[in-house]
């Protein structure tokens, strides 16, 4: 039985009704396709396979969009949008037996310094902050994607997660503090 | 080197790093036309297939055709179109032969008439 939160897949809608859902999925792509791609970036560490997580994720989302939409209840659609590119790069490592490579290859660090020798150091900061963060567990490494590279918050990182907002708190709580630890333990 | 130089001794704004190190990243220009262009196929793919469903039979009709109860009527319409060709065949050439025979008589009269 055919009941409201069915997903209806695009190709088997009325023309009228795909049309409009072709139209706000369009606005949807051009409004999340740097969050995408950033994340994939930042989860597979080349522009290669970031480019066929994130053009996947769109994919997988254009199929369930309509249902999407009708079970969000208004609610920003990025965190379930982010959900899939995460369920996709977990794949990603399941079927390949690879480790994420962080990458500054697109980071210009600290653009307001100057002085050479600053930004030697900031280069060495920031590669220091990027092997810790590598170094970190899946779900912390990957709250902090989302909170520093897409700017969520701890309501959407927690949706996105698909955990609670207390625990997501913790877990970037807990992802900060080892961080610094690591840190500080380097000897560098 | 003075104590607060040392950086095992350094306070790490992790933060402020992590901010500078997870750079939202611009997507290249190709993945936008890539993406576009797959939504576009598919979209054509979706119509191509939707108007190729429109011409073949329903689930329905391919059940029917399915009962050997319903084959009567095909083996039927085969056997009285099988018998219809062949009596158009048949028309068809007693209608050249009737054709060629008239001709002949024609030119036969024809040449008798050129007789003296």
């Amino acid at each position: 039985m055919s009941g409201p939160k069915e997903n209806v897949e695009p190709a088997e809608m009325a023309p009228a009704a795909k049309a409009e859902l072709d139209r706000a999925f369009e606005t949807f792509y051009r409004e999340h396709l740097r969050d995408v791609y950033s994340y994939a970036y930042y989860r597979v560490g080349n522009h290669h396979d970031a480019e066929d997580l994130t053009e996947q994720a769109f994919l997988q989302a254009y199929r369930h969009f309509d249902r999407a939409r009708r079970e969000s209840d208004g609610r920003p659609l990025r965190p379930w949008l982010i959900r899939i590119a995460h369920n996709l790069a977990s794949n990603y490592y399941r079927d390949r037996s690879r480790r994420p490579q962080t990458s500054l290859e697109n980071a210009d660090p600290i653009a307001t310094r100057h002085d050479t020798e600053d930004l030697v150091a900031g280069r060495e900061e920031l590669r220091q902050v990027m092997a810790n963060l590598d170094a970190l567990s899946d779900d912390r490494r990957e709250a902090l994607i989302m909170r520093f590279a897409l700017g969520m918050d701890n309501r959407e990182i927690a949706r996105a997660l698909g955990r609670s907002d207390g625990a997501t708190k913790v877990l970037i709580h807990r992802a900060i503090k080892q961080l610094q630890e690591e840190m500080a333990d380097d000897p560098e | 080197m003075t104590p607060s130089e040392q950086p095992r001794e350094k306070v790490w704004d992790v933060e402020a790093l992590l901010g500078d190190a997870l750079r939202p990243i611009e997507p290249p220009e190709r993945l936008s036309g890539r993406i576009e262009d797959t939504f576009t196929a598919l979209s054509a793919a979706a119509a191509t297939e939707l108007s190729d469903w429109a011409e073949e039979l329903s689930e329905a009709e391919l059940s029917a055709l399915r009962d050997p109860r319903n084959w009567v009527r095909p083996v039927v319409a085969v056997s009285v179109g099988g018998v219809a060709t062949g009596a158009l065949v048949l028309f068809e050439l007693r209608r050249r032969g009737k054709a060629e025979a008239s001709g002949l008589k024609g030119l036969a009269g024809g040449v008798r008439d050129l007789l003296p």
